[in-house]
């Protein structure tokens, strides 16, 4: 029997897997560093590393940042070097000793030991100017925005050799969402004008020194991306939505990227969720994708769900449909 | 080309500066302010329908909302105390636990594009602020929930309930959000459901019309 991580190369290489990845199963996902980006805590609001204010409602996922005119960190993109300023990266050794100590805990042989990057590039200009201001400064300050992505580019990419100087990690799952459940949020004609080369240098970095699988976040649609997602390098997109017809999306583009997801998760975990039902979608993602270049799993991103139960119960289904298929 | 008609395609084009002074050409020309208006609105439907099918993306629906609303600007001294072209006041915010606004903003933008005065409530909105909102604004017709998360599917349940509850008079209520479909739209008891901001704005004029 392979391992998880022998499993999961299978699946993306076209070789000869002998079950279904379940889910996130085959990364070690390292989540506290001295780097990784601050999170305010269930039900309280804190002001990130960049000015960002960041705020978790009780009872949710996650955090989302506060955008109302006296929060947004660039008021004015034309003056955006004002107010953005880089976090330090730059901590003594012993600061890595926990998270070197965690990351030497982890059976490289069993799983990646993975470094997990959130906001991305894109929800980075989010979270320091809003949705609207950020999508709208794409047409009306082109230059500033190109200045202001050069410099979160530069922000990556010392982050990356902080990140591989200290952990080695083998994989990076890079959280960026990037579209709706219908569309991408930019036409690909921008998103390749603005989005593209920043993550060419990104990923490329992360490859050139050793990284060995890009693992991308964006729970969307994204089909009409797909080919800037291989030209940049990412190995699995994780977070594809049912609206993308994976099926055709494998079968299309599967030997160059593998597609991780198609049971999204507002479908399968939601108050009063069932086992019949996740059942239901996991048999259908398992059937209409198949045994190669896709990884079963559902869209959130990382390897929980909202409601308890719904993670494992569909990676039990997973277990079935790998019983049936192999 | 007639004025209106290009202040129609700088609309559709997103062109936010242009649009202030055709809008100024066409009243010069003699064109009534709400024709004119009528005629950005004519627009907005083409942006929102175009947006439905995946023709255009998010940036160019915004930009499309902005230059409407220089056009408006230059309007709205010449249309004081004029309601005949007013649907109406919309209450419009994302219910308790749920911060994610930008289909909100998209769907505001479009609602108002369509003949809406908007009262936006913002983001995180307790089921009570909702019943306040409607009491304190005049001429409610409509009040539109947003919940993205599943996880604030129970919060957009209970402000509808609240809302539908109040017996408060004169409007009806609009949801929509990522996970919501008309048959969890209709189990909450909205009167209706939209799958995106196009045509959230047309089902807004159907249900006040209606």
């Amino acid at each position: 029997m392979l391992t998880k991580r022998q499993n999961l190369v299978e699946v993306i290489k076209g070789g000869n897997p002998d079950r279904f990845v379940k889910q996130y199963e085959a990364f070690a996902m390292i989540l506290k560093t001295p780097i990784t980006r601050l999170k305010p805590p269930v039900g309280g609001e804190i002001k990130n590393e960049w000015g960002v204010t960041l705020r978790w409602p009780e009872g949710q996922l996650g955090s989302f940042p506060v955008h109302d005119q006296d929060h947004k960190v660039v008021k004015d993109i034309t003056k955006w070097r004002e107010t953005v300023k880089a976090p330090n990266l730059i901590y003594p050794d012993a600061a890595w000793e926990e998270a070197k100590a965690d990351v030497a805990k982890i059976d490289r042989n069993e799983q990646f030991a993975t470094i997990f990057v959130a906001p991305g590039i894109f929800e980075h200009l989010h979270y320091l100017m809003g949705m609207e201001d950020a999508l709208m400064n794409f047409y009306e300050e082109p230059e500033a925005m190109h200045e202001l992505i050069d410099y979160l580019v530069d922000f990556e990419l010392r982050l990356a050799k902080e990140f591989i100087d200290h952990l080695h990690p083998d994989a990076l799952f890079h959280h960026d969402d990037w579209g709706s459940q219908k569309n991408s949020f930019l036409s690909p004609d921008m998103f390749k004008e603005f989005i593209l080369p920043a993550y060419k240098k990104v990923y490329g970095y992360y490859k050139a020194n050793g990284v060995e699988l890009i693992v991308h976040h964006s729970d969307s649609y994204g089909a009409n991306l797909v080919p800037f997602m291989i030209e940049m390098g990412i190995d699995i997109w994780q977070g594809v939505m049912t609206t993308n017809n994976t099926p055709e999306l494998v079968k299309k583009y599967g030997s160059q990227i593998t597609f991780m997801g198609d049971i999204d998760s507002g479908v399968i975990d939601y108050p009063g969720w069932t086992r019949e039902n996740i059942a239901q979608h996991v048999e259908r993602a398992c059937r209409n994708n198949g045994k190669l270049y896709f990884i079963p799993g559902a869209s959130q991103g990382l390897g929980v769900s909202s409601f308890p139960g719904v993670y494992e119960a569909t990676n039990e289904e997973i277990d079935r449909m790998s019983k049936i298929m192999f | 080309m007639a004025k209106i008609d290009e202040v129609k395609a700088m609309v559709e084009a997103g062109k936010t500066k242009l649009v202030p002074g055709l809008v100024q050409e066409a009243l010069d020309e003699g064109s009534a302010a709400k024709d004119i208006l009528q005629g950005m609105v004519d627009s907005m439907s083409v942006v929102g329908d175009k947006f439905s099918t995946g023709e255009i993306f998010v940036p160019e629906m915004l930009m499309a909302a902005k230059a409407m609303a220089k056009g408006v600007d230059v309007l709205k001294p010449l249309m004081a105390g004029d309601s005949s072209n007013s649907l109406g006041t919309c209450i419009i915010g994302t219910v308790a636990g749920d911060l994610h606004d930008i289909g909100k903003n998209l769907v505001s933008m479009m609602i108002e594009s369509a003949g809406f005065t908007m009262v936006d409530l913002g983001v995180d909105v307790p089921a009570d602020r909702w019943i306040d909102a409607i009491k304190e604004n005049q001429n409610v017709t409509l009040v539109a929930c947003s919940g993205l998360l599943t996880t604030t599917m129970p919060a957009l349940k209970e402000a509808v309930q609240t809302i539908k509850g109040s017996g408060l008079p004169g409007f009806k209520v609009i949801v929509g959000g990522a996970p919501v479909t008309q048959e969890f739209a209709t189990e909450i008891g909205a009167d209706g459901f939209a799958p995106d901001a196009g045509s959230a704005a047309v089902k807004a004029v159907e249900l006040v019309k209606a």
